[in-house]
């Protein structure tokens, strides 16, 4: 126990129930106070939420717990001993495992690789791929997880990765379990799925803290809840004693967001319309087969869908980003054959599932990100024109409320939602005619993620079709005005927002009706 | 993990290859081909591109791109001649692979500790190897008999070589075995002769510094799949940030990747200065760390990858000294081997590789027409003709490791 060793006192704390204590933690980054005087007290063998607006400092209170960043002042306990991470293996060390907001994965390694790297379990020095391999399996087995461990991780969908990282915490034997938004891309019945079997950890002595925007789910299966505002605690309260309108009110101290009746019509002409779309797979088995719908002008077609039954490849194929058979019209003129930029340039417009992966340069300045794609109406001749890109990102920056300093801060300093902001800002600030948005509100909080259902309504009263990829069935039932439901790459069936709820949604998309 | 039917394909792609090339010999009379000299040349010229590739993958496998293998090798090329000149060709290798290490540390405190481009601090070890080992030739080697500014005196002892038993008359403890393989090469029947004379050649008048290097090969692929530091140094190619969260050290990591990228580099460049000659000569390594580098490009990072693309341009680089007239020969051999391109890319309906192959095929059949002698710069550059043309046509994707060649910062919010 090399952590223990580190810098830690033997007395043991008063209350020895709290498995995790963080007391006046403050963290400070250049122009930023990410956490300000926070405490935490988490009980052992509990599920701990913690919920607050973007850019709060979650994410960054968790990542000082896990030894990824050092707390300016502060101290941490762990089982009872004050503690100092000074790098991950320390936190590992002391038996705490996180799972990171953005993904953590190494795409070209396999999934086994991923899972067993930094704790690999060998004989001299070799790897016993063989012991590996069957520890993994029964692990993955006691949470009802099915993943093939030979696949690069490039192979696999955004909840598998989701999933390879739980596996990935668990495998190190974690006692404590960190969660930063795990929830943000799975659907109602994988969250449930998840949580049982995170119930069955908890049974075992397994702490968890897990962040989420999610409230319902919070309210749900969380046996402690804890605000944070402004980089400090508001308050930690009993699921029991707060409802939805209230955590939201501590946490923003605003109203949750609503799905207000639409007042406007649907138009008449169809812009988006797809016929017999295949995308061709590896195996035999093909990703998307024989879509067909359509998208009317000032019409949301939302579609439904446990991740991976084609509804990337679906996007990525209305996009040109892979080859398709079958027809795709934009405006009624055939685009199945032109270029990606073309597409673009007939007024389509992609809010991608994954922000940092195929949305942001990370290195990048946030004027520059939000110039992507813009590069022709932002320039003056062969020139990019500076003062205008950077005029037109603080105008998504103000009109989307993205939380920093400045445009000229490089993307990976915003917190995750705040990144999704940029991203969903970028592409409705030009008023495309057609809207592909994947998960638009993926991490953004209650507040915020009225703001953008806003902005994505006032573009429809004013015209344009999108095309809802979400996992969100709130968010899919309350803007969609049809919903299309994807399972094994086809279209399982349509359903009228009106009468379905997400139990009905839930069936056809697990293909149970 | 090789399946059956990979082996069985494997054995089936060899045995076409040997039909094609022996029908070409056949059909023009160029028996040096295939013969046992032109092989054992090839698979000498092959030994220090190969260990230039394998350098360059160490280095990026960790993720740091090694532009400065060429001076590396240079390093290697001077200490090795200069251990060897003083006591013996194994002192000499020994000090070849410090030599490069050597480099490969300068590498990796520019890189890894003080964060300076990979490519500039790449570039600016070829120059102070160049300039460096000449400032120490001035200092030892001038004044000396045989010795200059710009070449060591030669060394007196060389490393032995032999020849395998049985297969290829090697003798063991005095006994003289048959030479099965020079009997079959000898009678020159179809396949027959050509697998005689291939294999005669990968085994006979051997030297151990062929062995080792060859031997760094599946060694290199147990290391990096297989063990533990392995998977560490690949994860810190492919994802530091999440090696990171995991407690790796990862500019550890590219320490040693480097030193063992500047070791293989000075390895290859001892062998062209006490194996393939017996003296340091400015100018020795003649660019072999690039093509090195194109064997990694080529072999998908892969060890036996960077194998094969050695062996392609040791044999092209080959036949060109035995037998410089037999390449005209080639030609007709790459026309045939576009010839099964184009058959097999007309059952799979892929069209562009349909056409490449069509070009390549008509292109070769030309050159053999029309063309007596080949121009000393186009044989040069046929190596990297082919690697452009198999890299441009290859069905399989390219796999470099996802942050080779980006600085990481530890501790730094990502
Ligand atoms: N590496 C960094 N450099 C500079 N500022 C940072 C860095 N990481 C986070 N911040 C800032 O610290 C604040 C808190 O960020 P944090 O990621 O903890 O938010 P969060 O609560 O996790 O939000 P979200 O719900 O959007 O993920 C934000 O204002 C963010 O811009
Ligand atoms: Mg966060």
């Amino acid at each position: 126990m090399q952590a223990g060793s580190a810098k830690s006192s033997q007395t043991l704390s008063a209350e020895s129930a709290n498995i995790v204590e963080l007391k006046n933690i403050s963290k400070s980054f250049p122009g930023v106070i990410a956490n300000r005087d926070i405490s935490l007290q988490v009980a052992r063998a509990t599920i701990h939420a913690i919920v607050g607006e973007n850019g709060a400092g979650k994410s960054t209170l968790m990542k000082i717990l896990y030894g990824l960043h050092q707390p300016d002042s502060g101290t941490i306990s762990v089982n009872g001993y004050v503690t100092q991470f000074k790098s991950p293996s320390e936190a590992i060390a002391a038996g705490v495992g996180m799972v990171h907001q953005h993904f953590m994965l190494a795409d070209n390694l396999t999934v086994l690789e991923n899972i067993i790297l930094g704790s690999e379990p060998t004989k001299i020095g070799v790897l016993s791929l063989g012991d590996a391999r069957k520890q993994v399996k029964e692990i993955a087995t006691s949470i009802g997880v099915e993943i093939d461990l030979d696949l690069p991780i490039s192979e696999l969908g955004v909840g598998q990765r989701q999933r390879v990282e739980i596996l990935k915490v668990l495998f190190r034997g974690a006692e404590i379990l960190v969660l930063d938004e795990p929830t943000a891309v799975l659907v109602p019945q994988e969250v449930d799925e998840l949580f049982t079997n995170l119930r069955k950890l908890v049974a075992t002595g397994t702490t968890i803290i897990f962040i989420s925007h999610k409230l319902d789910e919070v309210l749900a299966v969380s046996d402690e809840i804890t605000v944070i505002r402004q980089g400090s605690t508001v308050a930690t309260v009993l699921p029991k004693s707060v409802d939805r309108l209230k955590l939201a009110e501590m946490m923003v101290g605003s109203d949750l967001p609503s799905h207000g009746k639409r007042t406007t019509k649907v138009g008449a002409t169809i812009q988006l319309a797809a016929h017999n779309l295949t995308v061709l797979g590896k195996d035999n088995k093909n990703p998307v087969q024989n879509v067909s719908f359509n998208v009317a002008e000032g019409e949301i077609v939302g579609i439904a869908g446990v991740d991976g039954n084609g509804q990337f490849e679906l996007c990525e194929a209305l996009l040109g980003l892979v080859a398709s058979q079958g027809t795709i019209e934009i405006s009624g003129t055939d685009v199945s054959k032109l270029s990606i930029r073309e597409r673009l340039k007939k007024g389509l417009a992609y809010i991608p599932f994954d922000r940092q992966r195929e949305g942001l340069m990370l290195g990048a300045s946030l004027w520059e990100n939000s110039l992507l794609g813009h590069e022709q109406q932002l320039s003056r001749g062969p020139m990019i024109d500076l003062a205008a890109a950077k005029n037109s990102c603080r105008e998504i920056i103000e009109r989307f409320g993205v939380t920093t300093p400045n445009e000229l801060v490089p993307a990976f300093v915003l917190s995750g939602g705040n990144q999704q902001k940029l991203v969903v800002g970028r592409n409705l600030a030009t008023a495309p005619k057609i809207l592909i948005a994947a998960h638009p509100t993926r991490g953004i909080d209650v507040g915020a993620q009225a703001a953008v259902w806003e902005e994505i309504r006032r573009s429809r009263d004013a015209g344009m079709s999108v095309l809802l990829v979400s996992a969100d069935l709130e968010e899919v039932l309350g803007l969609s005005d049809r919903i299309l439901v994807m399972f094994d790459g086809e279209i399982a069936a349509e359903l009228d927002p009106k009468s379905a709820t997400p139990q009905i949604l839930g069936k056809y998309m697990t293909g149970t009706r | 993990m090789i399946t059956k039917s990979k082996n069985s394909r494997l054995l089936m792609f060899v045995v076409g290859a040997l039909a094609v090339i022996s029908s070409v010999r056949l059909w023009t009379g160029q028996d040096a081909l295939t013969s046992s000299s032109t092989i054992g040349t090839a698979l000498r010229l092959t030994v220090p591109i190969l260990l230039a590739g394998m350098a360059g993958l160490w280095a990026e496998r960790c993720g740091v791109l090694n532009i400065g293998i060429e001076g590396m090798m240079i390093f290697g090329t001077w200490f090795g001649a200069w251990g060897a000149w003083q006591s013996g060709p194994w002192v000499g290798l020994v000090l070849a692979i410090l030599g490069g290490m050597l480099g490969g540390l300068i590498h990796a405190v520019a890189t890894v500790r003080f964060n300076i481009d990979q490519v500039i601090s790449g570039v600016v070890i070829n120059l102070l190897a160049f300039f460096g080992v000449r400032y120490l030739s001035d200092l030892v080697y001038v004044g000396k008999p045989g010795g200059g500014i710009s070449q060591s005196p030669p060394q007196k002892w060389a490393l032995p070589r032999f020849n395998l038993p049985i297969l290829s008359g090697g003798e063991v403890a005095g006994w003289k075995s048959p030479d099965v393989l020079g009997r079959l090469e000898t009678n020159r029947w179809f396949i027959i002769g050509d697998f005689g004379g291939i294999t005669r050649g990968l085994t006979s008048d051997l030297s151990w510094a062929t062995v080792i290097a060859i031997a760094v090969v599946p060694l290199s692929a147990w290391l990096l799949w297989r063990t533990r530091f392995g998977l560490r140094l690949r994860s810190s190619g492919e994802s530091p940030v999440a090696a990171e969260s995991l407690g790796i050290k990862v500019n550890h990591l590219r320490y040693y990747g480097l030193l063992i990228s500047g070791g293989l580099a000075g390895l290859a460049g001892g062998t062209l200065s006490i194996v393939a000659s017996s003296y340091y000569r400015q100018g020795q390594t003649a660019g072999r760390g690039f093509i090195g580098l194109a064997t990694m490009i080529f072999g998908n990072w892969r060890p036996s990858g960077v194998l094969t693309g050695a062996m392609l341009f040791g044999y092209a680089e080959g036949i060109k000294l035995v037998a410089s007239d037999s390449i005209t020969a080639l030609f007709l051999f790459i026309a045939a081997v576009s010839v099964m391109f184009f058959v097999l890319a007309v059952l799979r309906r892929k069209r562009t590789q349909i056409f490449v192959a069509l070009g390549v095929f008509v292109l070769s059949a030309v050159a053999y027409r029309t063309i007596d002698t080949v121009p000393e710069s186009l044989t040069q550059s046929l190596p990297y003709v082919v690697t452009i043309v198999v890299l441009a046509t290859a069905n399989q994707r390219l796999r470099p490791p996802a942050m080779a060649g980006v600085p990481f910062r530890p501790g730094e919010p990502h």
